[in-house]
């Protein structure tokens, strides 16, 4: 049976679509599936460094289009996990280097040999989005709980939905418990009503993955983080695991330990 | 503190007030309303309103209301003299 290719999108940058890709797709790896993870952000390769797989680097995306290499070639391989790996973008090279219909049959290929296949989209709507989605089944839509990063959400699932993806899940990244309890942030109920699609999860702001990130070890690795154990939650029912979506219940240990000491 | 004060005079929490502004703001990117269509409407609805009252073409405005399960057209003209025989003026 073919695999599920997967798109993780949002319009704004920097809002943690690679962060979201590196830590599902590792997830999903734990739980024994074959994974790819292909970097669609050309020019501004960065999937390489969150999962630590920097130095391994041959060959990339385009070098797979163009035919300068087989694809097994540019696949890197995760240092812990046998069963997943990623495929790099160019970094010297422009997203008009890649035609949607080239990635749709890379997707389509590698579909037949991976369980899951993972697409991170760059930001923007332009050539680079229209290749990232042009191979998926379904897509993850990621935001922030910001206004800029909301609006530009709405904008790309207006256009998801054009491009006849009709599956599209929703991820609120980087909400903070304390600024929604004050009143100062908006709630994912608020984000979900606006958007109006399915949400998938909930991502709270955490230190854990700036550090995560620093040592290039997906959070999903670490048991404590309270945000490892959301993107846990989030791979799971992507895998039809009934495991409900809630904050504060995909708390880690760590967390526990603090609330139970300090009482906050 | 000084925000508690704010709050109690009414101030709404910031989280609120982006909602209810992005409420709007997404409504009119779907519709994908130019400031001219908005102002082709507006001169449209004066046109018709025109034909029964006279009223004050610059007071006219045309707002989107988003309820829980609706989204109104609200429009407002100041209406300064109804027309007594409509469209029979002479
Ligand atoms: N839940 C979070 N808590 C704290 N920092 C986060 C969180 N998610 C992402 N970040 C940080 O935000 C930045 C952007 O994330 P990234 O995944 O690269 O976004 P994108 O791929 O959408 O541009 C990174 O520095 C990342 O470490
Ligand atoms: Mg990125």
């Amino acid at each position: 049976m073919a695999g599920r290719t997967i798109v993780v999108t949002s319009g704004k940058g920097g809002v943690g679509k690679t962060t979201t890709v590196a830590n599902i797709g590792t997830a999903l790896a734990k739980k024994k599936h074959s994974v790819v993870l292909i970097d669609g952000d050309i020019g501004l390769r960065n999937l390489d460094v969150v999962m630590g797989l920097e130095n391994r680097i041959v060959y990339n995306l385009v070098d797979i289009i163009e035919g300068r290499c087989r694809k097994e070639q540019a696949m890197i391989r995760d240092r812990k996990l046998g069963n997943l790996c990623i495929i790099p973008a160019a970094q010297t090279r422009d997203k008009d280097s890649v035609q949607p219909e080239q990635m749709k049959r890379l997707c389509e290929e590698l579909a037949e040999e991976f369980d899951y296949v993972f697409i991170d989209c760059p930001a923007g709507i332009e050539q680079g989005f229209k290749n990232a989605v042009a191979g998926a089944q379904l897509a993850i839509v990621v935001t922030t709980p910001e206004v800029s990063a909301i609006r530009d959400a709405d904008r790309v699932i207006g256009l998801l939905e054009a491009s006849m993806l009709r599956d599209v899940h929703l991820i609120v990244n980087r909400l903070n418990d304390r600024m929604v309890k004050k009143g100062d942030m908006m709630s994912t109920e608020d984000i979900v009503a606006l958007l109006a699609i399915p949400l998938l999860g909930i991502v709270p702001e955490s230190e854990d993955v700036v550090v995560s990130t620093n040592r290039g070890v997906p959070l999903v690795h670490d048991r404590s983080s309270r945000a490892g154990a959301a993107f846990q939650g989030i791979a799971a029912r992507l895998n039809g695991e009934d495991v409900p979506v809630h904050n504060g219940r995909e708390l880690g240990f760590r967390d526990f330990f603090r609330k139970l000491f300090t009482g906050q | 503190m000084l925000k508690a004060i704010k709050r109690f005079f009414g101030e709404r929490p910031s989280g609120q007030e982006a909602k209810k502004r992005m409420q709007f703001v997404l409504m009119h990117d779907r519709l994908d309303l130019t400031p001219d269509m908005m102002e082709a409407l507006k001169n449209d609805i004066l046109t018709v309103l025109s034909r029964y009252m006279e009223i004050d073409t610059n007071s006219i405005k045309v707002d989107f209301e988003q309820g829980k399960e609706y989204t109104a057209l609200v429009s407002n003209v100041q209406v300064k003299r109804v027309l007594r025989r409509p469209e029979c003026t002479r």
